[in-house]
């Protein structure tokens, strides 16, 4: 049995969440108080399962279990079960799943079989979505890199500084539109949440919970903490 | 009595959108679109502002953003220029630096003092007698300074912001639009950025009416309008260049850094006074400032005028003026021949005496001094002196339009090479920084239609650089003809001749400068502060270097130019501070502190629990009570903040033996080993401890605020040595949490799913299991010098964790504790903090921690310097002391002195008052003859009070450990606890 998972913003979520649900563990906001969709848009993710590997074998390790590879560093590819390997640099690579699947979990299993130049990376980020049409105003108003001078197509990872916290972003198709996902050390993840937060309300934007983002994901059975 | 025109074509205003305002306590109606300044000046009022220095009554100068003496206070908003500021209905302006009203300013008896002021008088005069300086000091600082500060005015919160393009243009005139016109139509992405309200420039008020004008206007801004790539930016100033064409545009609202991979600089120029007695009385104006008025804002600036020029521009300026109904009286031109303009035969025909040779000798104040009543002018040599009969001419105002100084701050700032074209007599760009180009006037080109294809041509060179396919550009002339009178100045007698006027300098102020020594162009800008005042020299540093160079009989590029740094005009503090950006990190227990009522302190960037706050407790007995509960029950403290990073790999093990000082190579798999770390100077830098997983695995802590550091050593020192290694920084993915206390073993073992008696679990053991089901890292160490177990576990089951620990420990009295306790407990038993304990040159030596340093290893950073170390003797040794049992004054504190013989020999690092053993105990650094066990010393205390102390030998508290390495004993119940 999983023990219980929290995310980093758990105690964030408290007063404004309307509804939570459990996903792998964690409880995760369903759907919020406020009505409407913000834009910008922010969910918190951190529920999705993640893990990562690093070292001379790890391109390796990861194709001989059939998982896409990306070529660059600092580059993505989505895996078939829907979810995505980051290559974040030469040797080190993030395995994320779709919200209702659990490949990284096998993964991350898989890895606790030495091998090689294989070295597991416990990943327990504060993990956000982004979306909406005014992105690109919150972007600039809280990163010095051009995000959106990035071809999606190139499928590009950015690893730079957000209000003053280490970053990793990407692009990614969410739906019909496009949505950024960042993950942050969990450390940091309060602080990332509420400054981001605080700029998005600037900008008419907020909060959203899960189904907000994964609309299937309404579905799932809701819980009381 | 207004001065508002009928309606001009192009005019800024709003007609049907009147605004009312009040100035000075007076109301006043203005339009939508006009400034302070022009609503003023509309409704009759002359005088706007008093001088910086001599409170002389001062009007509109340029009505471009440099009047500095009309500066307004708009509620918190203070010193706000009103020349520019966008009039707003029911403001309610306050003029500033004065004492008592415009009209009158009891200030302005400087004014009549002014001959015992002369410029830096204040470096000669105030230092002696030295009773008399806080005299002084108080009235300058009471009589000086623009606005009053509110203090209790909210901080504006104005969001950070960046923004990228392709090419930036800086400058909305005619060169600038063409520029960005030509950059977007190939595809770049532009921002076009002007200070103005409006595109246009000086389209938009150098003779607007004009055919050529207008039309090229109307064009430009149309196409402009339907380049859907040119993001248009008014009412925005490129304050600065910083390297790689970062800009910062500044607006109203925020500051917007702007990454540009090309900019082109189409700035304009900035029209120059001329300086002449009185040339400051309200009425006395820059000619463009004038023809701002009157087209932009629909304004008659006076009634009759006098046209002070050299150059074809002041002839079109009083061709303006004659169409708008202002009778110009004379056009007085310093040059012997005058112009072949067309513009000055329409003036003959128009019966405009121009009077050709002659300078203004002085202009004469109305009686009220509210304005000028008259000038004198009279034939001059060009030498700056009058030298034939002077005939007075009656006028209500006076355009000045003797030349110009480019606005290159950006060009200088990012490195372009300057040099004046004596022709021109103005500064031009010779070679420019890669990426930064000029266009139009800045560039020394003044023809509409050449500023027009010298905008394209920048356009294409900034194509080019940034790899859009550009034609190769045709080459622009400059202007060849004299824009700028090379020496604008008229002497006085009587002084009053201003070329400064944000800080009242006189022409004699600079001759007296120079001959005092201060004759290079930097040290007569400091000496005289000329250019330092709000407008940054704007209109004044041109005619300070033109001076200087007359003065020392040298060309102008001789003299030079002062150095031009960022920001070249002054950007609001609020703007500056921005939206606050200071990241905080949290553990994954804060909200069960908060829960818990903790009171936080910052630790790096780190908060964690200093203590947990109760009702009724002060922090004293909390600590107390915390500390108590871990020595006698069970205690439980967030160790999060520790830096922990994962080493995996053949060579880990070698890796950690060169960076440690201990050996770590035969180190068996769940073990742990306290390590210390030194830089190559051999000073002690982090300390932590060394877990070993497996193999080629292994597991240390660091220092809360070591971990990044250490990372990025690692990360170096195994790319220099070539090691097969990897490291994880795993500090924010793991929480920890030492349970500690003679409790600690029966609460973990209620829990864990593996055994952690002895001798299964010994001290200093490391066992990887479960916890009711959660992974974790369980280490057996004792910081605070009790059994206990540093647990580490993913932060995502850190809470889950504490919860099931604090609810199973409650029956053996479990209490949370701080840091204070923390810091308490571990002194008693002799730990060294790494950064409190030890400095930035203290060595493990001087630190007593030679048993942790294996001098026979073949190598580990630092290891060289210390065999050099070891041949010095000792300059301080780290020695436990207490207080004697009976003392009861005031402690010593944390780095007071340890004195002897009236001399420092040593310093405390850390005291406490232990529960356990009753006294006050802590570290010091002493010399190393004071260092022996037994030996008494004394300290500075409080007020100078001395207390003597005793060196002791450490632990203080259980000396043999016997505690922390305590086999299997009855654990205490709660109620054993209590009582």
């Amino acid at each position: 049995m999983m023990p219980a998972r929290s995310s980093p913003l758990h105690a964030a979520h408290l007063a404004s969440t309307a509804a939570w649900c459990q996903l792998h563990g964690m409880p995760t906001p369903l759907r919020l108080k406020a009505g409407g969709v913000p834009d910008p848009a922010l969910a918190d993710v951190s529920a999705l399962m993640r893990c990562g590997l690093k070292g001379p074998g790890a391109a390796e390790w990861l194709a001989a279990r059939g998982m896409p590879v990306p070529e660059r560093a600092n580059s993505w590819s989505p895996t078939p079960r829907g979810g995505l390997v980051a290559r974040l640099g030469r040797s080190e690579f993030l395995v994320e799943s779709a919200w209702n699947d659990t490949q990284a979990a096998e993964v991350s299993q898989a890895l606790r079989e030495a091998a090689p130049g294989v070295y597991p990376v416990l990943r327990q980020d504060c993990a956000l979505l982004l979306r909406g049409a005014r992105m690109r105003e919150l972007w600039l108003q809280t990163c010095n890199v051009n995000i959106f001078g990035i071809p999606a197509q190139n499928r590009e990872v950015t690893l730079t500084s957000m209000v003053g916290v280490s970053v990793t972003i990407l692009e990614q198709p969410l739906g019909n539109d496009a949505c950024h996902r960042i993950w942050c050390d969990g450390t940091f993840g309060a602080y990332l949440w509420e400054t981001l937060l605080e700029v998005a309300g600037d900008l008419g934007g907020g909060a959203v919970g899960f189904a907000d983002v994964f609309p299937d994901a309404a579905t799932l059975p809701t819980i009381t903490l | 009595m207004s001065r508002r025109l009928p309606v001009r074509p192009g005019e800024w205003i709003r007609r049907d959108r009147p605004l009312r305002f009040s100035f000075e306590g007076r109301s006043y109606t203005g339009f939508e679109g006009d400034t302070v300044t022009s609503a003023l000046i509309a409704s009759g009022v002359r005088v706007l502002g008093r001088s910086f220095k001599y409170h002389r009554p001062r009007g509109v100068l340029s009505m471009a953003n440099h009047d500095v003496n009309a500066v307004v206070s708009d509620g918190i908003a203070l010193n706000q220029r009103a020349d520019v500021m966008p009039l707003r209905d029911g403001m309610d302006l306050q003029p500033v630096n004065i004492f008592g009203s415009l009209s009158a300013d009891r200030a302005s008896v400087i004014d009549k003092l002014s001959r015992f002021l002369p410029v830096g008088f204040y470096y000669k005069a105030f230092y002696k007698p030295k009773w008399a300086f806080p005299l002084w000091e108080r009235l300058i600082r009471r009589i000086s300074g623009l606005g009053t500060l509110n203090f209790a005015a909210p901080r504006p919160v104005s969001g950070k912001r960046y923004d990228f393009a392709d090419v930036l243009v800086v400058g909305g005139g005619p060169s600038g639009m063409s520029a960005a016109l030509s950059a977007a139509r190939a595809g770049a992405r532009v921002i076009l950025a002007d200070e103005n309200a409006q595109l246009g420039g000086s389209l938009t008020y150098a003779r607007p009416g004009a055919d050529e004008a207008a039309s090229a206007l109307a064009e430009l801004l149309a196409q402009v309008q339907v380049q859907t790539n040119i993001e248009v930016r008014t009412a925005t100033f490129a304050a600065g260049w910083y390297a790689d064409n970062w800009v910062p545009l500044v607006d109203g609202q925020r500051i917007t850094k702007v990454r540009a991979k090309a900019v082109v600089v189409a700035s304009g120029v900035f029209e120059q006074p001329a300086v002449f007695r009185n040339n400051d009385l309200p009425g006395v104006m820059l000619a463009s400032a004038a023809q701002r008025l009157l087209h932009r804002y629909a304004i008659a600036p006076m009634r009759v005028a006098v046209v002070l020029t050299a150059n074809e521009e002041g002839y079109l300026a009083a061709l303006d003026l004659l169409d708008a109904g202002v009778q110009v009286q004379a056009v007085v031109d310093f040059t012997p021949l005058g112009e072949t303009h067309p513009a000055a035969r329409r003036l003959a025909e128009s019966g405009v005496r121009v009077l050709c040779g002659h300078c203004i000798v002085e202009a004469h104040a109305a009686a009220d001094g509210s304005g000028v009543s008259a000038v004198s002018v009279a034939p001059w040599s060009g030498g700056g002196v009058a030298t034939g009969a002077v005939e007075t001419l009656p006028c209500d105002g006076v355009l000045m339009s003797v030349g110009f100084a480019p606005a290159a701050a950006l060009l200088y700032q990012s490195g372009a090479k300057m040099s004046f074209d004596e022709l021109l007599g103005q500064f031009v760009p010779g070679e420019l920084a890669p990426g930064v180009f000029a266009a139009g006037r800045v560039n020394g080109v003044y023809a509409l239609g050449e500023r027009r294809r010298d905008g394209e041509r920048a356009a294409q060179l900034a194509l080019g650089h940034i790899g859009l396919a550009a034609p190769t550009p045709a080459a622009v002339a400059r202007e060849r003809r004299a824009v700028s009178h090379p020496f604008p100045f008229v002497a006085h007698e009587k002084g009053k001749n201003f070329l400064d006027f944000d800080e009242d300098l006189q022409l004699k102020d600079f001759y007296n400068a120079a001959q005092e020594g201060f004759d290079n162009i930097e040290l007569l800008k400091r000496y005289t502060t000329v250019g330092m005042g709000p407008s940054q020299g704007k209109h004044s540093n041109m005619n300070a270097v033109r001076l200087l160079a007359h003065i020392l009989e040298q060309p102008i590029d001789a003299v030079g130019s002062t150095t031009a740094r960022p920001f070249f005009h002054p950007v609001p503090l609020g703007h500056l501070a921005g939206r606050g950006f200071h990241p905080v990190r949290r553990t994954a227990l804060h909200a069960r502190h908060e829960h818990l009522g903790a009171v936080f302190m910052e630790a790096g960037v780190w908060l964690r629990p200093e203590y947990y706050a109760r009702p009724g407790r002060n922090k004293a007995e909390l600590v107390r009570e915390e500390a108590k509960a871990v020595r006698t029950g069970a205690g439980l403290i967030d160790v999060g903040t520790l830096g922990k990073i994962e080493v995996s790999g053949p060579d880990a093990g070698e890796l950690l033996e060169r960076v440690y000082t201990g050996r770590f190579k035969n180190m068996k798999p769940g073990t742990t080993r306290y390590g210390i770390m030194l830089d190559e100077a051999g000073v002690v830098i982090d300390d932590g401890v060394i877990g070993r997983l497996g193999e080629d695995r292994f597991y240390f802590t660091t220092t809360t605020t070591g971990s990044a550091g250490v990372y990025r050593e690692l990360q170096r020192l195994i790319t220099m040595w070539g090691l097969k290694v990897g490291i994880v920084n795993v500090t924010g993915a793991y929480c920890a949490i030492n349970l500690a206390g003679p409790a600690s073993r029966t609460i973990l073992a209620t829990l864990a799913q593996f055994d952690v008696a002895e001798p299964a679990f010994p001290y200093l053991a490391l066992r990887e299991g479960n916890v009711a089901g959660i992974p974790v890292r369980a280490m057996r160490v004792g910081f605070v010098g009790e059994l206990g177990f540093e647990i580490h576990v993913p932060a995502e089951h850190a809470a889950a964790l504490w919860d099931l620990l604090m609810s199973t420990g409650a029956a053996f009295g479990i209490r949370a504790f701080g840091v204070e306790a923390q810091r308490a407990l571990r002194l008693e038993k002799g730990h060294i903090i790494i950064g409190q304990d030890t400095d930035g040159l203290t060595t493990p030596f001087e630190a007593a921690l030679d048993w942790a340093v294996k001098m026979d290893k073949p190598f580990f950073v630092g290891q060289r310097s210390l065999r050099v170390v070891q041949q010095q003797p000792l300059r301080q040794k780290l020695v436990g002391f207490m207080l004697d049992e009976s003392f009861a004054g005031a402690a010593p504190k944390e780095c007071h002195l340890v004195i002897r013989d009236g001399q420092v020999a040593g310093r405390i690092t850390s005291i406490t008052h232990s529960e356990a053993l009753g006294r006050y105990l802590g570290l010091a650094f002493l010399a190393p003859d004071l260092a022996e066990e037994g030996k008494r010393f004394l300290v500075r205390g409080e007020a100078g009070a001395m207390v003597e102390a005793q060196v002791v030998s450490t632990p203080f508290y259980d000396p043999k450990g016997e505690r922390q390495k305590a086999a299997a004993a009855a654990a205490p119940r709660a109620e054993e606890v209590s009582a």
